[in-house]
């Protein structure tokens, strides 16, 4: 069976009028609600949301450029710190912490980027290791800033101040509403963004990075910047994580976590689709709570699923939904694109 | 100068073996194009076989009766040498046959598929020994220390040296000496010609992947009493094997013992003046090298960076 990629599954002018979209917006609405209904709790829902803006952001390098790093989870590590640091030694503030965690991310990999920048394949995979362990390495290493192993503690949730209004964000619920709305601008930003002719060059340049440099793109330029923004949303996410842990731990940016969220993104189908990384966290953490209450060793388990979805569908759940509505012939009206077509003929 | 002697030394045989760690990954990303992350659990496992069958787990307890743990340490100990590469091995070939779907996709996926392999290697050695750390008894012959010119030595470490110089002479004799060496060089090198020749290519890759986790799982053995043994000790191991074969380039072999020796000699030294920081000064060698020479030291263009 051919491989489909994301070019097969077009996008629609960038409106955020589609399905999904609004299944998705609902979703988040109403997540408090039938969460403790379903037998999950509140913080399962903050977990999640934070999850869902570090893969959503990620998978615009993952996904669409076609860059794969392993070391994207130091980037939400020195968002976490950053944010843990501007409580302890600036001052209290909730934009403040999270403006310093995304400008710190950012700038740490914009750094990184200047190196990574006109490596390909393999080599831009292990060059991203290589400096991911060195962020961690320097985590641990770094008493007396970071707090070595131990990592920050007692960071504090400030409360959201926002000209008039002001509440706490102490409980879980409050807490999750204020990640849910972060996560609804990040999904339509970045919405916006891969639909808009950038996200078109993104994904030109995955499929042939000569022939996009020879259009006339800078493609240095484009896999530096992307690189920089996607860690700049993983910085939100360590912010908010921090805030959410109460501290900020060396173990997020350790290669685990890092393999953890490609995993993730993968399994969802971010490779195919806009969509696809949140199918990949809801699924990660729902087998995590569901797996992991019936067994110790739920990571066997998750293992051996990923496995078996890289062995037989490695476009992921959301190539795989795909191919159910290719076959169904339930597939709404689009351009004909030759990849779809020649699918189609697949199928 | 004479207290940096003993540095230089005990790098130069973490550089050895790490040599041995990064032939087993380097071959098969050579021949297959495959980063197996899991290279690093295969290292683990080994040396968990080996540990089980130089302690006699398996067989003092069982059916087999008490006259196993009456054996000199020494009997144990060579033969956990050939049974833990042995299984490894044969884990390897398993997971070899996982990896066929893969093939033919982009490289992304044979990695990925090896990333969970190794999730799924751990699990199983935290299910099978728990999650304590755990150590591998050596004969008391290559045990304790000797002094030298006023120095102390690790006799341990230098039995270590010795047995990484002779498997990575080894290697390259089978490699460069042998028919079967020859086949499998020629497959790295055009895979459909050595199709197109008659020679079976399925089974070669599944006899390279076994090597490859037998050279890991060796590794492990000779590397355990000095690490001591963790269910995810493959994770400090992968890091370096990477590493090496980046900066040596990949699928070369003299460019991966000479990466790992250097990397070896760069942790050692360092070593003598911030032991904190010391495995730190491997990734500024890899940045530093590829900084230069992005293809590593004796690397050539390969299909990986496409």
């Amino acid at each position: 069976m051919r491989m489909i990629t994301l070019s097969d599954i077009p996008a629609r002018g960038g409106s955020p009028m589609t399905p999904a979209f609004g299944l998705f917006m609902v979703a988040l609405a109403t997540a408090p609600f039938w969460l403790p209904a379903v037998g999950l709790y509140q913080y399962l829902g903050i977990e999640v949301a934070i999850w869902l803006i570090f893969a959503l952001g990620f998978n615009l390098l993952f996904g669409y450029i076609g860059l794969h790093s392993f070391g994207h989870g130091a980037y939400l590590g020195i968002g976490a710190y950053a944010f843990g640091l501007f409580q302890q030694e600036v001052t209290v503030s909730l934009w403040g912490g999270l403006l310093a965690a995304i400008l710190a991310a950012s700038f740490a990999a914009a750094i990184v980027g200047v190196f990574l920048s006109h490596r390909r394949g393999i080599y831009y995979a292990l060059m991203t290791i290589g400096f991911g362990q060195i962020f961690w390495f320097s985590a641990i290493k770094l008493h007396g800033i970071t707090g070595g192993e131990d990592g920050l503690l007692g960071i504090p949730r400030p409360d959201f101040v926002l000209g008039p209004i002001r509440f706490s964000l102490a409980d879980n619920v409050s807490l999750y509403w204020f990640v849910a709305g972060i996560l609804a601008i990040v999904t339509v930003v970045l919405w916006r963004l891969v639909n808009a002719p950038f996200g078109r060059v993104l994904q030109a340049i995955r499929q042939n990075e000569t022939r996009a440099r020879f259009v006339g793109y800078d493609v240095w330029l484009i896999k530096w910047l992307t690189f920089t923004l996607s860690a700049g949303f993983a910085g939100l996410a360590g912010g908010l994580f921090s805030m959410a842990q109460e501290g900020a731990y060396p173990d997020v940016m350790s290669l685990h976590q890092s393999g953890l969220i490609v995993m993730m993104v993968l399994v969802g189908g971010g490779l195919v689709s806009f969509w696809g990384p949140v199918l990949g966290v809801i699924l990660y953490f729902v087998a995590r709570d569901i797996i992991g209450g019936i067994t110790e060793t739920w990571l066997l388990w998750f293992g051996l699923m990923f496995m078996l979805m890289v062995m037989t569908r490695p476009e992921g759940l959301a190539g795989l939904i795909h191919v159910i509505r290719l076959r169904l012939g339930n597939v709404p009206a689009q351009v004909s694109a030759p990849g779809i077509a020649a699918s189609r003929k697949e199928a | 100068m004479i207290e940096l002697i003993p540095h230089i030394l005990n790098g130069l045989t973490l550089g050895l073996l790490f040599a041995l760690i990064a032939l087993g990954f380097t071959l098969i990303v050579g021949v297959m194009e495959v980063i197996n992350l899991a290279h690093g659990a295969l290292f683990a496992l080994g040396a968990y076989f080996a540990m089980t069958t130089i302690g006699g787990g398996w067989f003092g307890s069982s059916a087999f009766g008490v006259w196993w743990g009456d054996l000199p340490i020494a009997t144990r100990y060579a033969i956990g040498v050939v049974v833990g590469p042995f299984l490894a091995a044969f884990a390897g070939m398993v997971l070899e046959l996982c990896l066929r779907p893969t093939y033919g996709k982009p490289q992304l996926y044979g990695l990925l598929l090896t990333f969970g392999a190794a999730l799924v290697i751990e699990e199983l050695i935290r299910l099978a020994w728990g999650t304590g750390e755990q150590s591998l008894t050596v004969p008391r012959a290559i045990n304790g220390a000797f002094f030298m010119g006023g120095l102390i030595f690790s006799t341990y470490k230098f039995f270590a040296a010795g047995f990484a110089i002779l498997a990575i002479g080894l290697v390259w004799l089978f490699l460069e000496r042998t028919p079967y060496g020859a086949t499998i060089k020629a497959g790295a090198h055009d895979s459909e010609m050595v199709r197109a020749l008659g020679y079976d290519l399925s089974k070669l890759r599944l006899l390279v992947f076994g090597f490859g986790a037998a050279l890991a799982a060796l590794a492990g053995v000779v590397m355990a009493p000095i690490w001591g043994l963790r269910p995810h000790i493959g994770v400090d191991v992968i890091i370096p094997a990477f590493l090496i074969i980046v900066m040596g380039g990949v699928g070369s072999f003299w460019g991966a013992v000479i990466a790992a020796i250097l990397v070896g000699l760069s942790v050692g030294i360092t070593g003598a003046y911030a032991p904190a920081w010391s495995m730190l000064s491997m990734y500024l060698l890899l940045i530093a090298i590829l900084g230069f020479r992005a293809r590593g030291l004796l690397g050539r263009k390969s299909a990986l960076e496409n």
